[in-house]
């Protein structure tokens, strides 16, 4: 068995079936049958997700300080990396934290994809290639082949209407992670990364069925939701310095209860630990940190001094 | 002590990670064909054989197109020296923006057909047309503006009259010397068969999960049968009865007088090729990689054939021997006498198109856009012509 036999049996089959069924009971729409698969995926993924969308934010909340080493050892290469690592190593925060969520969620990522353009099966070639895929359900067979009309869209080709939601809630997704850097070459890379992908994507779109826009579509705004959920309307909304508002608080009180749902451990110091005061060694968690870690609310994402502002940073 | 730690530099390895993602679906390593290939089987008259290639993939989804646009192509039967070749035009807008084709290029699935001095071949593009078997002159085009929907299915002809089923759901009789069109029947889905006409009715397969029965003449309905599921493979008619199966993967042997069922058989997956008949035994494949032989009259399985590999291509009978090929390039002996299965050829090629049969040479269209020419008997290769 090659490993595109296994990446059928365990990636490619079960979601192509689901898929199927789906349709089958969602008035043989397959257009709602990708919208219930791809909130039931990021549901399912949602752990994953708040831990990435986390460990992005603490990333980014230091990204002040990262300029200030720059500034400070810019010319010693060795002395900036060391520092750097020192500084999230004190502030508890795993750069790692970003990037392995996304690695994990790649391959379901990859399989949905697939599995939308398989079963779309729009030309013969296609629908002949998905007898292989099937499960010997019933409801399968008397499903198949599924119709491509979903409101105005054939999910088949592409649709100008649906790139622009495509690049605009990717466009919205960013920002309201985005922090703004002190540093022009990271404010540079961010707002390259802020335009370019929803533009990139936009653009992918035209050329892909409208099937897959949809899954796009969907993903964007469930996490648009979920940031909103944690950190409000983040980069979105000017930040300004007036003090905590009761939305603030509730944004506090939600992060806290996440923090406190066991999520397979945190790249970030629980900001939950820090307020109620719970004792390291009590809680068996890493150590509290009252510098790093997850910022209590988007404002404290604000470039500000931290000279002398928690134990863990005093040297010497 | 030397610190050799570096720090991530995640925004990069995330837009890397990103990027790589976006790559992979554009150079199309999902494995999935964005356009379709086409490639007709053989039709072979007085020493000629017509053929429509298949359009090679440049790649995959996203960017990619065909490299080559459709043509019919004549052929001498003997040495498979080509004898004249037309470009098939008529391209339709894709309605696509950015990098998306501009036009949609003509592949042909089903088979040439010959009438009279005419050869009428059927587009994806959405139209037909009628050359001169000759000249490869074009003598004229249906519909000569526009196109109508993608045509997946061949030709028949009978009464003087050319048929074919399309995309748009419905089933067209167009008078066969001019192209003129006669009449439509409408159906619920896409079509994406080959009719078949018997006496002065034409049968009809539809995704609307129904088989139909048209009479030739007017295109008035005679009766429907209806299926747990839809249907893609062609009906092959034979001594009153119907046989055809359908995605629901069964089998089906449908009364032709009025439409009910006799038998049906279960495979394990469906049906997309045509059977065959020899006496009172039908030979069919399946996308389980198995041929099965069928009483004819009662449905009961005689024998099952597990030649490992999905069958798409129509077989073709060979005195008392069925000739069946895989999709990876197999191409089985059945003995229909005793039901022994022996190997006949290995092209190791993909074969969709149906195989051909005519005169003890059998021909097979491959998708690495090759004509074979076999000896009947023996399985031997008489030659083999790059058609591109």
């Amino acid at each position: 068995m090659g490993i595109g036999d296994i990446w059928n049996l365990i990636a490619m089959q079960p979601v192509i079936n689901t898929l199927v069924v789906m349709t089958h009971y969602l008035f043989n729409s397959f257009g709602l049958a990708i919208i219930a698969l791809t909130l039931i995926v990021n549901g399912a993924m949602f752990p994953l997700t708040l831990k990435q969308i986390r460990a992005s934010k603490a990333m980014q909340a230091m990204q002040p300080k990262i300029a200030e080493l720059k500034k400070k050892y810019g010319k010693d290469k060795e002395k900036m990396a060391r520092e750097q690592m020192k500084l999230y190593k004190e502030s508890g925060v795993s750069p790692a934290g970003c990037l392995l969520p996304l690695l994990i969620q790649m391959p379901i990522w990859i399989a949905l994809f697939q599995s939308i353009m398989r079963v779309l099966a729009v030309i013969p070639e296609n629908l002949a290639g998905l007898s292989q895929y099937l499960y010997s359900w019933p409801v399968v067979y008397s499903t198949l082949p599924l119709s491509n009309e979903f409101l105005w869209l054939n999910l088949a080709t592409g649709d100008i209407f649906l790139a622009l939601l495509v690049g605009g809630t990717m466009w919205m997704q960013q920002k309201m992670v985005m922090t703004t850097s002190p540093d022009p070459g990271q404010r540079t890379q961010s707002t390259l990364m802020l335009w370019m992908l929803p533009i990139m994507f936009a653009w992918l779109t035209l050329s892909f069925p409208s099937g897959l826009a949809l899954f796009w579509v969907t993903s964007n705004l469930f996490r648009i939701g979920l940031q909103y959920w944690i950190g409000g309307w983040g980069g979105l909304v000017k930040s300004s310095p007036k003090k905590d508002t009761g939305r603030d608080k509730k944004y506090k009180q939600r992060i806290a209860e996440v923090e406190k749902a066991p999520v397979g451990g945190a790249d970030v110091v629980p900001s939950s630990a820090r307020e109620e005061d719970v004792s390291y060694e009590e809680s068996g968690d890493k150590r509290p940190d009252s510098g790093g870690g997850y910022p209590k609310s988007p404002r404290d994402t604000k470039p500000k001094s931290r000279r002398g502002g928690g134990r863990r940073r005093k040297r010497g | 002590m030397r610190i050799r730690n570096r720090a991530l530099p995640v925004g990069k390895i995330s837009l890397l990670i990103v990027l790589l993602l976006v790559g992979l679906l554009v150079t199309g390593c999902t494995g999935i064909r964005g356009s379709p290939e086409g490639g007709s089987g053989a039709m072979i008259v007085e020493g000629t054989i017509f053929l429509s290639p298949s359009l090679a993939q440049a790649g995959g989804f996203g960017c990619s197109a065909p490299a080559a646009e459709g043509k019919l192509v004549a052929l001498n039967a003997e040495t498979g020296v080509q004898r004249w070749e037309v470009p098939l035009g008529g391209a339709v807008p894709s309605g696509g923006f950015g990098c998306a084709q501009t036009t949609t290029p003509v592949a042909i699935y089903g088979s040439p057909a010959l009438y009279e001095d005419l050869v009428y071949v059927a587009g994806y593009n959405g139209k037909v047309y009628a050359l001169n078997a000759e000249s490869g002159a074009l003598r004229w085009v249906y519909p000569r503006e526009g196109n109508i929907d993608s045509i997946v299915g061949g030709i028949v002809i009978a009464l003087d009259k050319l048929y074919f089923s399309c995309a748009d759901g419905n089933v067209y009789a167009l008078d066969a010397a001019t192209g003129d069109m006669l009449w439509e029947f409408a159906t619920e889905d896409k079509i994406w068969s080959t009719p078949a006409v018997d006496g002065g009715t034409l049968y009809v397969s539809s995704f609307d999960k129904k088989l139909y029965a048209i009479s030739a003449v007017d295109g008035s309905e005679k009766w429907q049968f209806e299926a747990e599921g839809a249907f893609a493979s062609t009906p092959l008619v034979d001594n009153g009865t119907i046989y055809i199966g359908a995605i629901d993967r069964y089998f089906y042997a449908i009364n032709a007088a009025d439409g009910a069922v006799k038998w049906e058989f279960q495979a394990e997956k469906w049906f997309w090729t045509r059977a065959v008949v020899f006496e009172d035994t039908i030979y069919v494949g399946c996308f389980d990689n198995k041929v099965y032989a069928l009483n004819a009259l009662s449905g009961e399985k005689i024998a099952e054939f597990d030649l490992e590999s999905p069958v798409r291509s129509w077989p073709v009978l060979a005195e008392d021997r069925v000739l069946i090929a895989t999709e990876e390039g197999k191409i089985y002996t059945i003995d229909a006498v005793n039901n022994q299965l022996g190997l006949f050829a290995d092209l190791a090629e993909t074969i969709y198109a149906p195989l051909s049969l005519s005169e003890g040479v059998l021909y097979v269209y491959t998708q690495e856009q090759n004509l074979h020419a076999l000896n009947a008997d023996t399985g031997v290769r008489m030659w083999i012509q790059p058609i591109d």
